[in-house]
């Protein structure tokens, strides 16, 4: 044990219901910026969100058929691998079982894929039944570019390095393929109630 | 809005895990866009783990997953690696 | 911990004994680890203020409201207190008084520090190596060592150019607002590709200060740079 020093006793954590945060977490009031690279910044009128790959027929959505797409309150917490956790997150987005209503396909693994070059890798089954999100507003205003804006992927049930920010598409494939932080020895599935951070957890 | 990364110099103490030795000023061709920068110029992005990206060309440099108790790294580029009279190969 | 010094109405200097330090080249920096009775730790760089000359070292802690670690050690720590320290780190934002002038360094805030060591080496080494310095401070209250660089100041070959963001001394007739082109200019050297560069700050104010060097003639390679962010890795 190193030595302790006098008197610190790290960020006063609020009061929290000890069952809302997962295993070796800690509560943070902040919402640190994390990123693998520098901030994209795309042009509303150039971007285009789709679903593509194993799947009978592309979909694509322009910024304004996005908007259009029926959008829901989610209010959520969320669990970074780094440690912290924000708890009762705001975000309206509009729920991937809309997004992937009709979307014939025999594959079982998504990767979803962003502005930047970003990538992670998610079952099917993580992205359906009222659990994962396209987010487009956060505490009731549009979406920051440092937190993911325009629109970012939202799958609050998994580690946050899964919900992709300046997302663009999700692409259906038959093989399970690791993403850019599942490849630098991350887990592949990322559960923080289990603590799946790491590739041998 | 700025981005908020660092620098090489600002994670110089991973680097200096990686390469077991002070790694800042060693100098890296970048495999995308050639220019040839030392590593503690290269800028520093905090994620899930910690990326190096090329001062010129933003292209990826490094990328070093943190584990609990390892570390995950990728390395793209030729890195020069200076040596010391008494560490060259045959004298 | 040795001592806690005020150094502005928002930074505090520690002075810390190490056991078995190496020694450091002026511009490294060292890493503090802090660890609560409950195993909790929190990890810090701060670059090292002093000069190597000095048998001590000295980090210079800008306070951040609310921050987790800044407020502990500016309020709380007694001298007697032990953390743990790694280093001496980073070699590429270093000078010696060996490699000579001249030098262009450009700080922000905080970003003096390691700066500082500089100059501090430079003064212990008896050097008159060209050095120019530009340093950008909020206002008087918040410049750091604001009467040893005056005192500093009239050495050979030592000029010290400050300027004002928020509040400038009374009846100040020098640059105020942030650093620009012309700033650069007048505290620069007209030789650009004799001169070496560091440049250290907050993430913002070194990518703009970056900028306008690359645009006023220098080339990257001649210039170092050591951006501050938000909390360690």
């Amino acid at each position: 044990m190193p030595p302790v020093s006098r008197g610190f006793h790290g960020r006063r954590r609020p009061d929290v219901d000890p069952a809302r945060v997962p295993p070796g977490q800690y509560v943070t009031p902040d919402f640190p910026v994390l990123s693998a690279g520098p901030t994209p910044h795309t042009e509303l009128d150039s971007w285009s969100l789709q679903i593509d790959g194993a799947v009978d027929e592309a979909l694509r959505w322009s910024w304004e058929e996005f908007l259009a797409l029926p959008a829901e309150p989610v209010m959520v917490d969320i669990h970074c691998v780094t440690k912290w956790s924000k708890l009762d997150t705001a975000w309206t987005g509009v729920s991937l079982d809309t997004l992937l209503d009709g979307v014939e396909t025999e594959a079982d693994h998504v990767t979803a894929w962003s502005d930047g070059g970003y990538t992670t890798n998610l079952a099917l089954e993580d992205l359906i039944g009222g659990r994962a999100w396209v987010v487009h507003e956060y505490g009731g205003a549009p979406l920051e570019p440092e937190h993911g804006g325009p629109a970012r992927l939202l799958v609050p049930h998994l580690y946050f390095w899964k919900s992709a920010k300046w997302l663009r598409g999700l692409t259906l494939t038959s093989a399970d393929e690791p993403g850019f932080w599942e490849a630098a020895g991350y887990h592949n599935h990322g559960d923080p109630w289990r603590e799946q951070r790491y590739w041998n957890d | 809005m700025s981005d908020l990364h660092l620098d090489g110099n600002g994670v110089a103490w991973l680097l200096d895990l990686i390469t077991g030795a002070e790694a800042t000023t060693t100098l890296r061709t970048c495999q995308a866009c050639g220019d040839r920068r030392a590593l503690g110029d290269h800028r520093a992005y905090r994620g899930a783990g910690v990326v190096l990206r090329c001062p010129s060309c933003q292209a990826i440099a490094v990328c070093i997953g943190i584990q609990q108790d390892h570390l995950t790294v990728r390395w793209h580029g030729t890195l020069r690696v200076e040596l010391l009279p008494e560490d060259i190969p045959g004298g | 911990m040795r001592e806690v010094l005020r150094e502005s109405t928002t930074a505090r200097t520690l002075a810390l004994d190490v056991p078995d330090w190496p020694g450091q080249r002026a511009g490294q920096h060292l890493d503090l680890r802090l660890t609560a009775d409950d195993g909790y730790q929190a990890q810090r760089s701060y670059s090292i203020a002093s000069a190597p000359e000095l048998e001590w070292l000295e980090i210079t802690v800008e306070v951040v409201e609310d921050g987790e670690v800044s407020p502990y050690l500016a309020d709380e720590v007694r001298p007697g207190d032990r953390f743990e320290v790694r280093g001496p780190i980073g070699g590429h934002f270093t000078w010696s008084a060996d490699e000579g002038g001249p030098l262009l360094l450009v700080a922000g805030g905080s970003g003096l520090a390691p700066l500082m060591a500089m100059l501090r080496h430079r003064a212990a080494r008896g050097s008159d190596a060209a050095v120019h310095v530009l340093i950008s401070a909020r206002s008087p209250a918040d410049a750091l060592y604001g009467a040893e660089i005056a005192r500093l100041s009239p050495a050979a070959g030592l000029d010290v150019t400050w300027t004002w963001t928020r509040a400038a001394p009374e009846g100040w007739a020098g640059p105020r607002g942030r650093v620009d082109a012309a700033m650069l200019e007048t505290t620069g050297f007209d030789d650009r590709a004799a001169a070496r560069c560091f440049v250290c700050g907050p993430t913002p104010f070194v990518e703009h200060v970056l900028d306008l060097l690359v645009a006023g003639g220098y080339t990257p390679s001649q210039i170092h740079a050591e951006r501050f962010g938000p909390t360690g890795t």
